[in-house]
This record gives structure tokens, sequence and C-alpha cells, in this order.
């Protein structure tokens, strides 16, 4: 990535444009990832998983959808082998996500190490960001400006993990409550944003009802009914649905 | 609640158990580019079978909450995220506007039940 700037158009350094990345993390998104966060260390606070581990997972991770599922997958006793099948198919929505958005996140010369190193900052945030501003930069410019946004980004977040553990533990209970009460309140909302087609409702929905249902099970085959076995059967609905359209 | 674990297994379990099986979609995505239909079925079944998975751990968070949460009523808490859903659709389809509602009705009745 420290390949000598080109003749023609290049003014700037790699360092520049990474500080421009860092500026651009300045933003409305980086509150809402930092108040998401939030809510998710006062669940690791609320389950007793330790905070270093859990700012390790934002870190390394970095999708809250699947550092739920693992962190709830872990308090509720899941087989490990289960977990990692749905933190697995839980991400295999990064896929379209890189694919779309890693044009834009390379060089003038190909690097497959900084391509692997920037496609790790994918996730909803600098996928709407990457695809919104990544297009407009010199190509020189992509991945360090990459790894500026992506790395801040990632900063505030783990502050919010440690902020929201932190607090959980100090606050008032009233105000405890309401922090964990952050993440299932704000990913309903999200879902409910998010959904457009009859299958996104009822996966929605048949996740929401077979859990309490199944919450009983034990074994932790809760997660695998509602989330798979919900999941499935939304989405044959949803096909037999449009087929009658 | 988890049984206590120390931070080393606790990383172990977080490599193991999320970060591979997440990274192994950013890696292929990477190496395989443009090689994926994104209109399949399969990528049909994966999008429902995440949006039940998602759905189901954040039903788990409201029927079976962890720390003080769960010393707040089930009414409360399911009422504190319909009041949120509400207010998403009456302000706008704000997000911000919505998650507001909800933590105000969840943390003014727990305020008012425990003090």
């Amino acid at each position: 990535m420290n390949a000598p700037p080109s003749l023609h158009h290049a003014h700037h350094a790699s360092p520049v444009y990474f500080l421009q990345g860092m500026r651009k993390a300045v933003s409305v998104p980086a509150l809402v990832l930092f108040a998401s966060y939030l809510g998710f260390g006062a669940v690791l606070h609320g389950v007793g998983f330790p905070l270093g581990a859990g700012i390790a997972s934002t870190l390394l991770v970095w999708a809250l959808p699947a550092q739920l599922i693992l962190i709830g997958g872990l308090a509720a006793g899941t087989a490990l082998p289960a977990i990692a099948l749905a933190v697995g198919l839980s991400s295999m929505r990064l896929l379209p996500m890189v694919v779309s958005v890693a044009p834009y996140m390379r060089g003038p010369r190909r690097s497959l190490f900084w391509e692997l190193v920037c496609a790790h900052f994918v996730a909803m945030t600098v996928w709407l960001e990457g695809l919104r501003m990544l297009p407009h930069l010199p190509g020189e410019a992509r991945v360090p400006f990459t790894l500026g946004l992506g790395l801040s980004l990632i900063g505030v977040s783990c502050l919010g993990t440690v902020t929201g553990y932190t607090m959980a533990g100090e606050v008032p209970g009233w105000i405890a409550a309401g922090l964990l009460l952050l993440t299932p309140l704000s990913f309903t909302v999200l879902m409910v944003r998010n959904a457009v087609s009859a299958t996104d409702w009822l996966a929605l929905a048949a996740g929401l009802i077979l859990m309490p249902l199944t919450l009983n099970l034990g074994g932790g085959l809760d997660l695998m009914i509602s989330g798979i076995g919900g999941g499935t059967l939304a989405f044959i609905a949803g096909r037999l649905l449009e087929r009658r359209r | 609640m988890i049984a206590p674990m120390s931070e080393g297994t606790a990383l172990l379990l977080v490599i193991l158990l999320g970060f591979l099986p997440t990274e192994v979609w950013r890696t292929l995505a990477v190496i395989a580019g443009r090689r994926v239909e994104e209109g399949s079925a399969v990528f049909h079944w994966v999008r429902a079978v995440a949006t039940a998975l998602l759905a189901a751990v954040i039903a788990r968070l409201l029927f079976a909450p962890a720390g003080v949460l769960a010393e707040v009523p089930l009414a409360l808490r399911l009422g504190a995220v319909l009041a949120g859903v509400a207010g998403f659709l009456v302000v706008r389809r704000s997000v911000f506007a919505g998650v507001v509602v909800g933590e105000i009705v969840l943390m003014g009745g727990a305020y008012f039940l425990h003090g």
C-alpha cells in the first residue's frame, strides 16, 4: 500500500487518505453503532461473558447479529457446532455485500492481502458508506481510506462495548434495564424497517413466535428450531404465496 | 447466564464460533468474486434463515432476559418493544424515534415499579 504516488494526479500520500477516512467516520452511523454496541456491552455484562473476549468479538467478528447469536447461543447452552452453524448462516449475507463493494476497495495495483483486510471491515455500515463514498475517490486513495474509516468505526464500537459493559454494572436498575433493552428494541425496529417481501415478514414472525414456544426444550434446541426451522418454513411459505399470485 | 469462563476460553470460542464462520464469507467473496448469483433460491433461503435466527435471538433477549431486565415484568418488556415499533411507524419511520419511545416506556415503567 505504500507504493510511490503516481506522477499524474496523486497529490496525497496514503496517510492523508487514511486520515480522511477517519474523519468521515465521525457521522450519524457512528453514533448508531456506538448505541448498538452500548447495548451489546450491557448484554455481555448481563450474561456474564468476559469483557476482553467481548471486545475481541467486536474487532474480529464485526457483525453485531453474528455476535448476538454467538453470545445468545452460549447463554442458551446451545451445542457449540450448532452455534458455529447459526453464526455462519447469519453471516452469509456478508458475501453479496463484499462482492458488490470490493471493486471500490482496490488500489491501482491488485493485492489479495489488502483486499482481504478491506473486506474484513465490510458489515452494514461500511458497506453503505463505502458504496456511497469510495466511487468518488481516486484509485490510490481507496485502500487507506477504507482502513481509516473501518478502523475508526470499529474503535467507536469497541468504546461502546466497554461503556455498556461498565455502565450496566454501575447505574441504577431501571437505567441498566433500559441499556439491556437497547439491543432487542433497536433490532426489532430495524427488522420491521428492513422487511420487504412476504418471506421477510414470515421469517420475522416465525423467529419471534417460535422462540418463546421452544424456550424450555433445553440443549439450546430453541435457536435451531425457531431460526433454521422457522426460516425454512417462512422461505417455503413465501415461495408458495408468490406462486399463487 | 453463561458458566464462568476465563478470558482465554472465551477468546477461543469467539475465534472458532464467531470469527471463522463469519470471515469465511468475506474471504470467499473476495476470492470467488462475481461468480455469485444474488437472486438464486439458496440466497432467498439464507436470507429467511438469517432473519428468523436474528428474530429468535431477539425474542430470547425479551422472553428470557439477562441481568436486571429479568426483574421487569414480561408485559412491560413486550409493551415497550411494541410501543417502539408504533413510535417508528407513527414518526415518519424513524428508527431513532422508535428506540426513544420504547426506552421511555421501559425505563419509566421500571422506575415506577422499582424506583
